[in-house]
């Protein structure tokens, strides 16, 4: 296990098992201000480079499986807080294209473009990311029209290949996160700096603050969590580095949590 | 609502009056009047709002004369609704009228609304008359003591089973409550209506029977105010509606003045979960209603949605868990039941709330992993 220190304020990234400091939250006290927020079209991108079907921890599962279920679930939960956010599909290869243009709020049709995106057996050989932003902000001027705002949430996949993009400096339209799974790092990879690159991305597009996760383990309860904590709406988020959630329901008075994980995710297909 | 199917002067015709007709219109009952169907659909049924409910209205152009205006045929129960023949109003209400008519422009697209906005004002005027001419005392005393007040609408309803009935819709309350919610996203004024049904008074009826009365209001003001919470004052023997309505609309406006009041005690609430809860996933900034959190026991990582009725502190806030990582092959997420019975006093500080609350769940979180992990198939 390793974290990934970056300079800059994105931080420390939280290693799977610790909790971060659960007692004060952001920067100073939460307040919920009467300023209306705008339902959201969320453009997920999904890489489906070869390295998308590197194996997860767990058994038959490969990370564009688990890709697949995290983003089901995040739907879900996502339409559980509000019904009228929409989603809509891309993925990258070599550069971003479409795979369901129409966003939707339909989970039947939700679940058939998810199960229908397939990965590539060769790899790609680069990640550019103009294409994508091109495309989210063509969009983000119709979900604007339409009283809302526009949401890329990218996942990526590669080891060694850095994305690139071109972009002008103050067209920041739409927000950006990212999910970010690789390998463990060694000799003949880069996570880091393939880590760097996103961030680097992600600063220099979003609109409100983006959020950017990353994971080397290889386990999907881990991407789920994290993918979880991009429920957050960008327009009451914090910065990300005084995120304080998921905080732990634990009575003050019980035993500490003895790491019982027996929670069974469920892998259905 | 897409007009598809209509030539394209209708279609844009249709769509100018849905969009900016001041009430919510509804178009039904699209067909075509051409044998061929080559011209494209060219009648439908408006519904148009009238005193707190709907009249139709059916329209009917011709695709194959597109310069004509439409013809519009009322219901059955306005016969005698001449809108061209109006007697009493002179002047320019009907030289405009006549003009509507006589200038149709097929090309502008706000020619319809101008006819339905024409024809309604004169079914109004029509259905006053109407009901002026019924013969009942009360009515009669009723109608010279409130027609001062503006945007009343009435209507004479009677069937054969029914006994005659005489409607009225009364807006209440000059409030613009709009402006009293920060960051209000309506769109439309919001408005409570009073509707009183008098029956039409037998003769011989020595007291005459109390109105039915009906509090309504627009939809989108139950996110602030639930008109179901209103008691009604009573009325009085001999009570007539210039007695009751200001009674009425006093006891409204201070009851929608502490609703709006409610939204910052709720805002603090949602506020004081905060440190036990941490930052919510997302929360609802003007009417303060809910507001869902994301929330862990050991690596069960779970939502927690909290629903806060317009009674709070009274009513307690109802709580739903719902797992962010269980699914079933159908693609329907695991939640739990809503749990809204547990300990509560509204007398408890806010912190306390949010103790008591956190500590409920505490618990409750546990069942919930339990039953997640529990009911999902063995792979």
């Amino acid at each position: 296990m390793s974290s990934l220190p970056k300079e800059g304020n994105r931080g420390k990234v939280k290693m799977e098992g610790i909790e971060g400091d659960a007692s004060v939250g952001g920067a100073g006290r939460y307040t919920l201000n009467p300023t209306r927020i705008n339902s959201e079209d969320i453009l997920f991108c999904v890489d489906v480079d070869s390295e998308s079907l590197v194996e997860m921890k767990t058994a038959g599962v490969n990370r564009l499986d688990a890709i697949k279920q995290a983003i089901l679930l995040f739907v879900n939960s996502k339409l559980s807080i509000n019904p009228d956010h929409r989603f809509a599909f891309a993925t990258l290869s070599k550069s971003a294209y479409w795979h369901r243009k129409e966003f939707s709020s339909d989970v039947e049709s939700t679940i058939a473009a998810v199960r229908a995106l397939s990965a590539t057996t060769v790899s790609s050989g680069q990640a550019d990311l103009t294409n994508l932003f091109r495309l989210a902000a063509h969009e983000a001027k119709k979900s604007r029209s339409q009283n809302r705002i526009l949401r890329v949430i990218l996942i990526y996949c590669r080891s060694s290949i850095r994305p690139h993009h071109q972009w002008p400096v103050n067209q920041k339209l739409f927000t950006l996160d990212v999910m970010y799974l690789h390998d463990k790092p060694g000799p003949d990879n880069c996570p880091q700096a393939v880590y760097d690159a996103l961030v680097d991305a992600l600063e220099h597009v979003s609109e409100y603050e983006g959020y950017i996760h990353e994971s080397g383990h290889g386990l999907p309860r881990t991407l789920f969590r994290f993918m979880s904590m991009l429920l957050c709406h960008p327009q009451q988020r914090c910065s990300q580095d005084d995120c304080d959630i998921p905080k732990p329901l634990m009575k003050k008075s019980a035993e500490p949590a003895n790491g019982e994980d027996n929670v069974h995710v469920s892998t259905s297909r | 609502m897409s007009f598809d199917g209509f030539p394209p002067f209708i279609s844009a015709q249709l769509h100018y009056l849905v969009n900016h007709f001041p009430e919510r219109i509804k178009v039904e009952q699209v067909l075509s009047g051409g044998k061929t169907y080559a011209g494209g659909l060219d009648r439908f049924t408006l519904l148009i709002p009238y005193c707190l409910d709907y009249i139709k209205w059916d329209i009917i152009y011709n695709a194959e004369f597109p310069l004509a205006p439409p013809d519009v045929i009322f219901g059955p129960e306005d016969e005698d609704f001449h809108p061209l023949h109006m007697t009493g109003s002179v002047g320019e209400g009907d030289l405009k009228f006549q003009n509507i008519l006589s200038d149709w422009n097929h090309k502008d697209p706000t020619r319809l609304l101008a006819l339905i906005q024409e024809l309604r004002d004169r079914y109004v005027a029509y259905q006053k008359k109407r009901v002026g001419e019924v013969d009942d005392d009360r009515l009669k005393f009723e109608i010279s003591t409130i027609c001062s007040r503006e945007g009343i609408e009435m209507q004479i309803s009677s069937g054969a089973e029914k006994p005659e009935e005489v409607k009225f819709a009364v807006p209440l309350m000059d409030m613009n409550i709009n402006k009293m919610v920060h960051g209000c996203p309506w769109r439309h004024p919001q408005k409570i209506y009073l509707q009183v049904i008098y029956p039409v008074g037998k003769k011989y009826a020595s007291t005459p029977s109390p109105p039915r009365l009906k509090l309504m209001s627009t939809t989108e003001l139950r996110a602030l105010f639930s008109i179901e919470d209103v008691k009604l004052p009573s009325w009085l023997d001999g009570m007539c509606m210039a007695e009751y309505l200001p009674h009425l609309e006093e006891s409204l406006q201070k009851q929608v003045v502490e609703a709006v009041s409610l939204i910052d005690i709720r805002r603090r609430f949602i506020e004081s979960l905060a440190p036990l809860f941490g930052r919510p996933l997302e929360a609802d900034p003007v009417f303060c209603r809910k507001a869902t959190f994301l929330a862990s026991s050991g690596s069960f990582v779970f939502l927690v949605h909290l629903l806060i009725s317009t009674q709070f502190p009274k009513q307690q806030p109802a709580l739903m868990l719902q797992s962010s990582q269980h699914i079933s092959p159908q693609g329907i997420p695991k939640k739990s039941p809503l749990l809204s019975e547990y300990p509560w006093s509204p007398r408890w500080e806010t912190s306390q709330m949010a103790e008591r609350i956190f500590d409920f769940l505490a618990d409750e979180s546990l069942n919930f992993k339990r039953f997640c992990s529990e009911s999902q198939p063995q792979h």
